[in-house]
């Protein structure tokens, strides 16, 4: 991780861009942004050494409104820009953020596979359990039988939970968070950010305009914390925390330490360098044509 | 044997300074093993060869065709009919139907333990000149090593003493081949080399008619298209590929999952072509040179994320070895058919530049300028191969991998002053910070945006955006007009073509040339921005223009249509599908007609 030690203390503000977000009033993701500076600072991040990438949707605006390297790219590819700045660039500090639908829905088989790889990056996903910008359609995380714009009649689809995606999709470290905590929300993603491989954290983050302005309430009511016995190297008991329908328990309900992708892209480049090296296009050549 | 008209040739009694082998076999006969060891022995000799496979549909075994055309002098087109066939099984062969022609007084070893097929079932147009060698392959192979499975080596030893290449490199190559397995198999195949050697100076006589006349020289290089086109990547710095396995493309992938780590770079194949240009945009922008390659359908996907590049102005380089179309259509063969989806596959006003290669060599200078365009423009570049030249194995001259590399350029202290990523610059060029540069943060996006980056739907913005990321293509006309033009300055027929219908084209030229008659030919290699300068030029010089490619519904044809008008009366377009290659005879036939049908009115007026 890149900080800036040798520089006077960031401050939150120091995070924050000029633009102002196109988030309707009393947005979720406010709470979001505000958390993600704060943890920014609480970790010094070195700004210029920082790349927030995201796809489309209502949080992925979110790039624009951090004083960072910042790549708003297109609908569900967040992960994609991600893997490829990571990779090229490993000693950058790598945050990927969209929405439910940019991340499970149109971009849901790069959420597997960056987790599958253990990719170096923190992926916060702001939950709304709604499509907020092409206003109110269903979302792979409305509950069954809510109306929205695209469900007429009561949706008849049931909904998944992204953290038992992650988990089962091999993430080494997965948490929830809410828009309406920060104190939790901000100590969660500085755990992210420090951890080793592919950090997911589902925040919560309440759509008043799709989902009703009442959605902070029902959530607070829900709102419950992982009991202090929780062992989070067990997937199985990690599990018993996701498809909760009357409670939301937030933490970190799952993390354990094993090689990143760019740990083990590093062992590829050991093995490359004991046969060969650097190859200049006249190394190629030789090695194409060995004398006869 | 160079094409030249569509008459019937004779195999030289003497001997020949240019020969199509092309060898037909089930996936276990070892056909392509065969192939590739006499291509090797023949470019080590200093020879000209190209080299092509064709198969089944099946994963593994069906059957196998492997055609290895030898030269003396340069050549650029695989060979438009065999000189020399060997059929290990002719009901394989029959697979084959239509896309192998047999010259006349062609010689054919055949496995003689089967019945042979009469003349005509081969398609053959030369009446009974056709030369035949009985050779019983699998009893000479079971006889000398003790199992059948080694007929190719059988063969290699008989077209080693055909062709006359030297049998002690012949011993060496496939020592090389065999060597890594157990001692006893090369023990095996060296007794069936034996056997196969033998045979041919026991039939001398009959086989002298294939013997290459030579002089040895300096050892060529044989790489396919995608090879090359892999080595140019490295050779222009290219540090991080990501792609999704596609037939025709893979060997690209193939090549760099060795190689890139090696070059120290970084290789990874993704879960689906979105995330590979998703990766290689992300990657670029972070400041390392990045690619991906693939093929029609996966270019497809690719299309949005395109996008993205020409709006966020960030260098990306994509390869499309392109395959018949659309859909799966026809994986393992060629066609020209993605044209128009690399220049206009486009939502809203993208700008790219497409650069096309027609052989070997091609595909590594394609792919540097490639590099060297999308750095300095910021911008995506597609280059536009296709199965013919990128599966096709070709001699080139290892002095020919040279091609000079342009980098990105760093913004100056003074554009960091006040750092605008988007300013608007007289060439459209605006400096491009990277991740690391303290004064050069930005937030970029796929919207709209401004100078700053910022987004805006205003329309002025829109508009002074859109014409400055197309104001770059002005530069880029100027600097990279690449074109090959073969043929006199004046011509009576002017021959247009792109990518592998080049090799073809150029050979059918030559032969015209050869015979006194006036043909020219013009191949743009950049196909966007058009080097329409030099085209109007050319244009000026011919009476009649033949339009040859390999797309049902003539994309080249149209696209030319696009920006200027042809003359009426005076173009003729030669266009199929591909699936099966061009060759120079084809090409020399449309010449042929076009000169006739001028002939004709000339005889009229």
């Amino acid at each position: 991780m890149s900080t800036a030690t040798d520089l006077p203390a960031f401050q939150p503000a120091d995070y924050k861009s000029d633009l102002k977000p196109v988030w309707c009033a009393g947005c979720g993701d406010f709470g979001a942004l505000a958390a993600l500076h704060r943890a920014m600072a609480k970790l010094q991040l070195a700004p210029w050494d920082t790349v927030v990438v995201s796809g489309i949707g209502c949080s992925s605006r979110l790039p624009g409104y951090v004083e960072t390297f910042g790549f708003n790219g297109v609908h569900g590819r967040a992960l994609t820009l991600a893997s490829g700045v990571k990779l090229a660039r490993p000693e950058l500090n790598v945050i990927a953020v969209g929405g439910d639908g940019d991340g499970i829905a149109i971009g849901g088989n790069h959420f597997l596979h960056a987790a599958r790889r253990n990719l170096d990056v923190s992926y916060f996903m702001m939950d709304n359990e709604i499509y907020g910008l092409t206003k109110g359609q269903a979302a792979p995380t409305t509950p069954a039988g809510d109306k929205t714009k695209s469900t007429y009649w009561g949706n008849p689809e049931p909904s998944v939970d992204p953290c038992e995606l992650a988990i089962s999709f091999g993430a080494t470290w997965v948490g929830r968070g809410f828009s309406g905590d920060p104190k939790t929300l901000v100590d969660l993603m500085v755990r992210a950010m420090q951890h080793k491989g592919f950090a997911f954290l589902n925040v919560m983050s309440p759509c008043v305009t799709w989902r009703g302005d009442d959605q902070f309430k029902i959530l607070k009511a829900k709102l419950a914390f992982l009991p202090p016995d929780h062992d989070p190297t067990d997937r199985a008991a990690a599990l018993r925390y996701t498809r909760e329908t009357d409670l939301l328990t937030t933490g970190v309900l799952y993390e354990v330490r094993q090689p990143s992708l760019v740990e083990r892209m590093q062992e590829v480049h050991k093995k490359a360098a004991e046969v060969g090296g650097l190859a200049t296009t006249a190394d190629i050549i030789a090695a194409l044509a060995p004398p006869l | 044997m160079r094409p030249g008209l569509p008459c019937p040739r004779l195999l030289s009694d003497v001997a020949t300074r240019d020969t199509t082998i092309t060898i037909v076999g089930s996936g276990g006969d070892g056909v392509v093993t065969l192939g590739d060891l006499i291509a090797q022995v023949a470019a080590h000799e200093g020879l000209h060869v190209i080299k092509t496979e064709a198969y089944g549909p099946q994963i593994r075994g069906g059957e196998s065709s492997c055609t290895v055309r030898i030269a003396a002098e340069e050549i650029h087109s695989q060979g438009a009919a065999v000189d020399v066939l060997v059929v290990f099984g002719w009901s394989d062969f029959a697979r084959f139907r239509g896309e192998i022609s047999i010259a006349p007084g062609a010689l054919i070893l055949s496995e003689s333990s089967e019945e042979q097929p009469c003349a005509e079932d081969l398609g053959h147009i030369g009446g009974d000149s056709l030369r035949w060698v009985p050779v019983a392959f699998s009893e000479l192979s079971r006889a000398s090593s003790g199992t059948p499975g080694s007929k190719n080596v059988v063969a290699l030893g008989i077209l080693g003493g055909l062709l006359g290449l030297p049998a002690d490199k012949l011993r060496r190559v496939m020592a090389r081949r065999f060597g890594r397995k157990r001692a006893a198999v090369l023990e095996a195949n060296t007794r069936a080399f034996e056997a196969g050697h033998e045979f041919a100076a026991s039939r001398a006589g009959t086989l002298d008619a294939g013997r290459l006349d030579y002089l040895p020289g300096t050892p060529r290089l044989l790489l396919s298209g995608n090879e090359a086109a892999a080595i140019g990547a490295l050779h222009a710095g290219c540090r991080f590929f990501a792609g999704y396995p596609i037939t025709p493309s893979s060997e690209i992938l193939h090549f760099l999952t060795e190689w890139m780590p090696r070059a120290g770079g970084v290789f990874l194949q993704t879960e689906d072509e979105l995330a590979a240009i998703g990766a290689v945009i992300g990657a670029s922008f972070a400041g390392v040179k990045a690619m991906t390659a693939t093929s029609g359908p996966g270019l497809s996907l690719m299309t949005e994320m395109l996008g993205l590049a020409s709006m966020a102005e960030v260098p990306v380089v994509i390869i499309d070895v392109q395959r018949g179309g659309p859909s799966t259509g026809n994986p393992t063969k060629s066609e020209q058919a993605d044209l128009l989806q690399c220049l206009f596959g486009t939502h809203g006003d993208a700008p790219r530049v497409v650069l096309a290669c027609s052989d070997v060599e091609g595909c590594f200078h394609a792919t540097v300028e490639a590099f060297n365009i999308s750095e300095e423009f910021q911008i995506p570049v597609l280059v536009l191969s296709d199965q013919a030249v990128g599966q096709r194995k070709e001699t080139i001259s290892a002095a020919a991998l040279k091609h000079e590399v342009i980098d990105r350029r760093k913004p100056t202290e003074d554009e960091l002053e006040k750092y605008e990523r988007y300013r608007d610059t007289p060439n459209g060029v605006s400096p491009m910070s990277v991740p690391g540069m303290k004064r050069g943060m930005y937030q970029t996006n796929g919207l709209e945006h401004g100078e700053d980056g910022r987004p805006s739907s205003l329309y002025l913005t829109h508009e002074s955006m859109n014409a400055k990321r197309y104001r770059k293509m002005w530069p880029i006309r100027d600097r990279y007009h690449g074109f090959q033009r073969f043929g006199p300055a004046r011509a009576e027929v002017g021959v247009l073509c792109w990518g592998s219908s080049a090799g073809p084209v150029q050979e059918a030229v030559a032969a015209a040339n050869a015979r006194g008659e006036s043909v020219a030919a013009f191949v743009p290699q950049t196909l966007y921005p058009f080097p329409k300068h030099q085209f109007q030029e050319f244009l000026a010089g011919v009476d009649e223009i033949l339009i040859v490619e390999l797309s049902y519904t003539a994309q080249f044809y149209k696209y030319l249509r696009t920006f200027m008008d042809l003359p009426q009366g005076r173009t003729h377009v030669f266009k199929r599908s591909g699936g099966k290659d061009l060759t120079g005879d084809e090409v020399a036939e449309q010449i042929e007609k076009v000169r006739g049908a001028m002939a004709r009115q000339e005889a009229a007026r």
